[in-house]
């Protein structure tokens, strides 16, 4: 629900507690009552993500041993200010990361976090619940509370209001928390066990009190390892093209995670790769069974090469995921396979050498997945040419065409050609309604001449001299087409604006596909696209709606 | 080519120095070869001296994955953040200072 929009209440602790309240309702004061509750006799307690303390402070006056932490300085200030006036009370700010609890194993006797677990990315989450089991005593208790999703009809309201306060974010600028998704999966491979349970709103606001579970037999937490997910088949198919038709509008991740190609040993390789659906599914089928590792790193579902570029996949990510995952123990092998185009990413000389959670060496594989197996089989060290080009063959442009003509349809077209379509209905022009699947035919078959025909562009590297060739290309084919089909000079000329325009703008777009082009050409040059793009868009829409006035009325 | 403008104030004409986009120092090259193994268009190439060299810098898409993991440091260039998107460049014409690549 609404807890998204707490990322925007954090700027300013003054007002956090009283608007946070607001925000959801009062829950939240439902949530304290009911951890308060659940704390008796007086024990050693931990708060991970404190705010403004105000929970803390209330646990501490319950006569509690108190230690709070955030990461957030502003309000660690602000919660020292308000400390609470009663002499005898043990509470001690601090400011603290999740990743390493300021406290000693075997130590707390409960742990508290509430409305932090969706800050956390899922391998984070498994990183808390780690340290929370090496914090606590035996049978100590994780007293959690978060926004999760509810089941059934209430989970469509929710993604509704989510969607909303998240447009709202984004206008504000800021990064929104995550969904807490799989979060009831990690609970009993780590060694946790549900004790108490409360749901709020309908299942969107829980509180879980967790117990640690200690058999006894180790003295050290478990590692959660998700299932293994089908690659092959009709259903992974489906979910390729799901990733293809939605390509650069949707992030589609998968759990993050260790993963088994084939039956893999303690000798197998480890492949390294992000958890993106399609990379994942693409990555596993060119495998073909080969014994090895596959570990997917939290890339939020985006693939490598994008993900390398955009701080989505570097030292920070390959990091965590070795320490959530606990690789290490699996095997002997010291040494990750990434792959190629990672590097622009991931810095070798900065990451820690010889160290206890990160006791690998890299070595950067081939570019495309189905190289791997070969790859593995003779580990060249000089790699050969095909396996590090990333070329922008016919059957990528062909993807990029498929992902673009979709791209521009939802994003760009899809309202204003509903809008026009409903106009003629409504007008009681039903006949007419070709035109709109003739804009349709036009946006596809410029997808499909610039895929096509990318190469012939290779003259010169600057998108805008490509988007007036193919534009110019444009005006010769569909202009051709559309004099076969209505023998209208007129109709033709009114709408040769729009077919230079829809090519110009697509070629541009398409920059993001063909791997070889700099951010900084492409910044330079989007100024002065931007102001073409505009006035282009505005005479095409104009000529269009002569066209439409005088042609087909 | 970046071009780095002298300080307009100063007495003579603005002068423009052209520094490459990119350029491995030979000083520094050990000639290792793990830049020729990670550009994805194979710019870095050994010369006659088994030194590395980027002989058309003019083609670097600027991924920064031979100057990050050159263990010498011997790989010079200006990083500039963000992939070669055009919503990419959008965002940040529209919102400078932002580094979230793909929405």
């Amino acid at each position: 629900m609404a807890v998204v929009y707490m990322r925007k209440l954090e700027e300013e602790p003054e007002t956090y507690d009283s608007k946070f309240t607001a925000l959801t309702k009062g829950v939240n004061l439902k949530v304290q009552e009911w951890v308060l509750d659940r704390i008796q006799d007086p024990q050693s307690i931990l708060e991970v993500g404190c705010g403004t303390g105000a929970l803390a402070s209330k646990m501490a006056l319950k006569g509690a041993d108190v230690v709070a932490i955030d990461k957030n300085f502003q309000m660690i200030n602000y919660a020292m200010k308000n400390y609470p006036a009663e002499a005898n009370i043990n509470l001690l700010y601090q400011i603290g990361t999740l990743t390493e609890l300021p406290v000693e194993n075997n130590s707390k006797d409960i742990i508290v976090s509430t409305f932090m677990l969706s800050e956390l990315r899922p391998l984070e989450q498994q990183i808390f619940l780690r340290g929370a089991w090496n914090a606590l005593k035996p049978n100590g208790r994780l007293i959690l509370a978060a926004e999760f999703i509810p089941s059934g009809f209430w989970k469509l309201i929710f993604k509704i209001k989510r969607w909303w306060f998240k447009k709202k974010m984004r206008r504000l600028r800021l990064k929104s928390t995550f969904l807490v998704k799989w979060f009831f999966n990690y609970i009993e491979p780590i060694g946790f066990k549900i004790n108490a349970r409360k749901t709020w709103k309908h299942g969107s606001i829980q509180a879980l009190e967790l117990v640690k579970v200690n058999d006894g037999k180790t003295d050290v937490p478990g590692y959660y390892r998700p299932f293994s997910k089908r690659f092959k088949g009709i259903r992974s198919q489906l979910r390729i093209y799901r990733c293809l038709f939605t390509g650069q509008i949707d992030r589609v991740p998968i759990e993050p995670g260790i993963y088994q190609s084939g039956h893999p040993n303690e000798n197998s390789p480890i492949i390294v790769t992000t958890n993106y659906e399609y990379t994942y599914i693409k990555v596993m089928r060119s495998l073909k069974g080969v014994d090895a590792w596959v570990l997917c790193v939290d890339s939020n579902g985006i693939n490598v090469w994008c993900a390398a570029r955009g701080n989505d996949f570097g030292n920070a990510q390959l990091l965590e995921a070795v320490d959530a995952t606990g690789i290490h123990k699996l095997t002997k092998k010291k040494t990750l396979i990434l792959p190629q185009l990672s590097a622009g990413g991931v810095a070798k000389p900065q990451l820690p050498k010889n160290s206890e959670k990160f006791p690998f060496k890299i070595v950067y594989g081939p570019v495309w997945s189905k190289d791997i197996p070969q790859y593995i089989k003779e580990r060249p060290a000089r790699k050969p040419d095909s396996m590090k080009f990333a070329k922008f063959t016919i059957s990528h442009r062909m993807r990029a065409g498929i992902t673009h003509t979709t791209f521009l349809l939802r994003k760009i077209f899809l309202l204003p050609l509903i809008i026009i379509a409903a106009l003629l209905l409504a007008l009681n022009w039903s006949n007419k309604l070709w035109w709109i699947g003739e804009i349709f035919v036009w946006i596809i078959l410029t997808n499909a001449i610039i895929a096509c025909l990318f190469p012939l562009s290779n003259f010169t590297r600057k998108f805008i001299v490509k988007g007036i060739f193919f534009g110019v290309l444009n005006i010769i084919v569909l202009g051709g087409i559309s004099w076969m089909l209505h023998r209208s000079l007129f109709f033709l000329l009114w709408n040769l604006c729009f077919y230079f325009w829809i090519a110009f703008f697509s070629t541009m777009s398409f920059s993001g596909y063909t791997m070889s082009t700099s951010p900084r050409e492409i910044q330079t040059e989007y100024r002065l696209f931007s102001q073409i793009n505009k006035i282009l868009l505005i005479i095409s829409l104009i000529f269009l709606a002569f066209g439409i006035i005088f042609y087909i009325i | 080519m970046t071009e780095l403008k002298a300080d307009q104030s100063s007495c003579c004409a603005p002068q423009t120095i052209k520094l490459p986009r990119i350029f491995i120092s030979v000083s520094a090259c050990t000639g290792c070869g793990l830049c020729g193994e990670l550009c994805p268009f194979g710019l870095p190439q050994p010369n006659t001296s088994e030194k590395y060299e980027i002989k058309h810098p003019e083609l670097c898409t600027e991924c920064s994955a031979c100057f990050r993991n050159c263990p010498t440091q011997a790989i010079m260039m200006q990083e500039q953040k963000g992939c070669g998107c055009l919503w990419d460049a959008r965002q940040r014409a529209k919102n400078p200072g932002s580094n979230t690549c793909c929405g």
